[in-house]
């Protein structure tokens, strides 16, 4: 497989889907997140890299509030989503959470069947008015997650009985079953061995037709394979934020360059 | 490599594998030592097990036995109803004294027919070897259908629990000296009653239905009504902990913010565990009973100490059982836009679910055990005589506990009622195992894998 075919696609889409202001995210006493500009466009896979550590989880987490659940985390700054601000005080989380889906490290589906795993979302928002429309949508998302072939016999088993890569793309279809305006990744991989990681890697590229992608992934390769666009993230820092090819090839801070050559990190 | 590696402080000796070296030696006599010792406490606990067990079954089983004799008995309408007319106000009006001559004279003619030899001619010297409860059942049985009046029926009364006890080998001949109950003569003639048929030992069914006898009664004692009481109990406690005990862990667990206040309230959940059940008993006393004026030794009382008692319990187990809940359950909810109580709801609590339910039926049974509060809200064992009249009565009327009822029991003076506090005692266990059975099946039939 030639890992540069799925970048050859270039950035095709300019609007601002996320933008990011002055971000500044605190557990506790720690600075976690320090002053974060970032623009994330539409129809765009964004990848943010960095060591262990450095903060990229806590930022992605930051995009659909999920650092809500975490009792002494504060965010500060703006982080707007079509230009409004989801940290703002009207905003309901739930709502926020129905438009920015995520997807895990680890493989969670829920205890219950394939079909019930895809269906929930739909059916606490009330996206879908009758059956025939939620087995439509469930359909749907499953094929875009590329896994209808292989489950559309057991609908009714239950979704931990799957394989990892597919236990994956079972979450990547519980996620888009909602049909989100941008999609959150957190390292969807590392629990994959390689031929479920190129699975969900080439699923990823598909996404980018209809979503904005972000994924934050350990490996450089994986980022350069699926991103137009990365971030590198150091200490809390967005040290770089470019086009992937550019970040690869000719990065400005000498302190990407060390990333990606492997000499910190 | 170096000769530097050759030359360092400990000289290497070349050691065979086969060769078990001294230290070695003593790491695996610690280890078998400490095997040892710990098959040696599981031994001592079982042996004390089977003891027990032993034991109980051993005292316990005789109160399953009782001894009954049958009796034709002439119901005599010149004692019974004198008036003759049959009316019922009238018939109401022949006591237990009036039938107990009648079921002693049927008894002699019994004994007269079938040949036997015995010193004892009158009637009124077979006085003891039929229950005292053998008149009310006579009674009981013409005032439901006086057309028996004038008859001769078969009844199968109880023995006095002397003859019951000489049965099962509990009175002996040479203890009866001082005796004023029962006499040689009769334990002479209950040989022979025996050997002839009459009297013969049977399933004490009454035992676990019937309800508390008198001091004077051991033979007619039972735990059913008792255990009717607990029945009740439980059911409070049931409705009004599972529901209570559940929604504060998980209002505590998921929901609550975590700051002193909470950490103060969790602590104090913990040492209320430990609370002895007798303060909860004087706390029932004060509150529910004096204050709220709730009827006393109801069962409903019962119920509300035990449910105080038992909250903590369920409170403490369920909140384990949502802790171990792996939180990537609760984010992957969150992640599609749950809200926080349909995340508890839809995944949280389902999977926490056989957690729950065996904290649940665990503090059951433990209150189903308990003693000591029931003693102090009025629910002692010689209340429960009278089986209440359907559903609600149930609830409100007084009634014991089957631990309640045992105790009772073990502390009368006739050791008649030792047996019967045994046997209450297997039943007692009995419950309490059906409970830990329900436990384990729920929670394979919940369990899931994640």
């Amino acid at each position: 497989m030639n890992d540069m075919t799925l970048t050859e696609r270039a950035v095709n889409a300019t609007e601002n889907k996320i933008t990011a202001r002055n971000v500044q995210v605190y557990y506790g006493e720690s600075h976690a997140i320090k002053d974060v500009n970032v623009d994330i466009l539409d129809k765009t896979v964004t990848a943010f890299i960095g060591p262990s550590g450095c903060g990229k989880s806590t930022f992605l987490r930051c995009l659909n509030r999920m650092n809500d659940t975490i009792d002494i985390c504060r965010v500060q700054g703006e982080i707007l989503l079509d230009n409004e601000d989801i940290y703002d005080r009207r905003v309901d989380p739930v709502q926020l959470r129905a438009k920015v889906g995520m997807v895990f490290q680890k493989p969670n589906p829920f205890p219950k069947s394939i079909y019930d795993n895809v269906a929930y979302g739909p059916k606490i928002h009330g996206l879908t008015r009758n059956r025939a429309e939620l087995d439509e949508v469930v359909e749907a998302s499953l094929r875009k997650a590329a896994l209808w072939n292989e489950v559309k016999d057991r609908l009714t088993a239950p979704g931990t009985g799957l394989s990892g890569g597919q236990q994956q793309r079972l979450c990547i279809a519980r996620a888009i079953a909602t049909s989100p305006e941008v999609l959150l990744m957190d390292e969807p991989c590392s629990a994959l061995d390689p031929i479920a990681t190129a699975q969900v890697e080439e699923l990823i590229d598909e996404l980018r037709t209809n979503f904005s992608v972000v994924i934050v992934t350990h490996s450089m390769q994986q980022a350069a394979r699926v991103s137009q666009k990365t971030a590198f993230f150091h200490l809390g820092n967005l040290v770089e934020y470019d086009d992937t090819d550019k970040i690869f090839t000719n990065p400005t801070d000498p302190r990407t360059e060390s990333y990606i050559t492997g000499r910190i990190g | 490599m170096s000769d530097a590696t050759h030359s360092a402080p400990h000289k290497p000796t070349s050691r065979s594998l086969h060769a078990v070296d001294a230290r070695t030696k003593r790491r695996n006599a610690s280890e078998s030592r400490f095997k040892a010792m710990g098959i040696g406490a599981i031994g001592i606990g079982l042996a004390f097990l089977v003891l027990l067990l032993s034991t109980i079954v051993v005292n316990g089983s005789s109160a399953f036995q009782q001894t009954f004799i049958d009796v034709p008995v002439y119901l005599d309408p010149a004692k019974i109803d004198k008036k003759g007319n049959r009316d019922l106000a009238d018939l109401k009006k022949a006591t237990t004294f009036t039938y107990a001559p009648l079921i002693q004279n049927g008894l002699l003619d019994v004994v007269q027919k079938a040949g036997l030899e015995t010193d004892l001619s009158k009637a009124k010297e077979l006085k003891n070897l039929i229950s005292a409860s053998a008149a009310a059942q006579v009674r009981d049985r013409v005032l439901a259908d006086p057309s028996l009046i004038g008859q001769t029926i078969d009844f199968k009364i109880l023995a006095s629990s002397r003859v019951d006890g000489y049965l099962k080998g509990r009175v002996k001949r040479a203890d009866i000296a001082q005796d004023k109950n029962i006499s040689v003569a009769q334990l002479d003639l209950t040989d022979a009653l025996r050997k002839a048929g009459v009297i013969h030992k049977g399933f004490n069914t009454a035992f676990i239905f019937g309800a508390d006898a008198s001091d004077s009664r051991a033979e007619q004692a039972g735990i059913g009504v008792s255990m009717l009481g607990s029945f009740y109990m439980m059911l409070v406690v049931l409705v009004l902990a599972l529901p209570i005990g559940v929604a504060a862990s998980i209002y505590l667990e998921e929901f609550a913010a975590k700051n002193r206040f909470t950490d103060l309230i969790e602590v104090n959940i913990s040492n209320l565990a430990a609370v002895p059940s007798i303060v909860f008993g004087i706390l029932g006393l004060s509150v529910f009973i004096q204050f709220a004026h709730l009827p006393q030794s109801a069962p409903l009382v019962g119920g509300l100490v035990l449910t105080l008692m038992t909250l903590p319990t369920i409170i403490i187990s369920t909140r384990a059982a949502l802790k171990a809940v792996p939180p990537s359950i609760r984010d992957a909810a969150l992640g599609v836009g749950a809200s926080k109580m349909q995340s508890v709801f839809h995944h949280v609590l389902p999977l926490a679910m056989p957690g729950i339910l065996t904290g649940t039926i665990i503090g059951l049974a433990q209150a189903l055990g308990e003693t000591a509060p029931l003693l102090l809200i009025g629910m002692v064992g010689y209340v429960a005589t009278n089986t209440p009249d359907g559903f609600i009565d149930g609830f409100v009327s007084p009634n014991s506990a089957m631990p309640a009822q045992i105790y009772e029991w073990a502390k009368r003076a006739d050791p008649a009622f030792y047996e019967r506090a045994w046997g209450g005692i297997i039943i007692l266990l009995v419950f309490l195992l059906s409970m830990n059975i329900i436990a384990i099946i729920l929670r394979r039939k919940f369990e899931r894998r994640w």
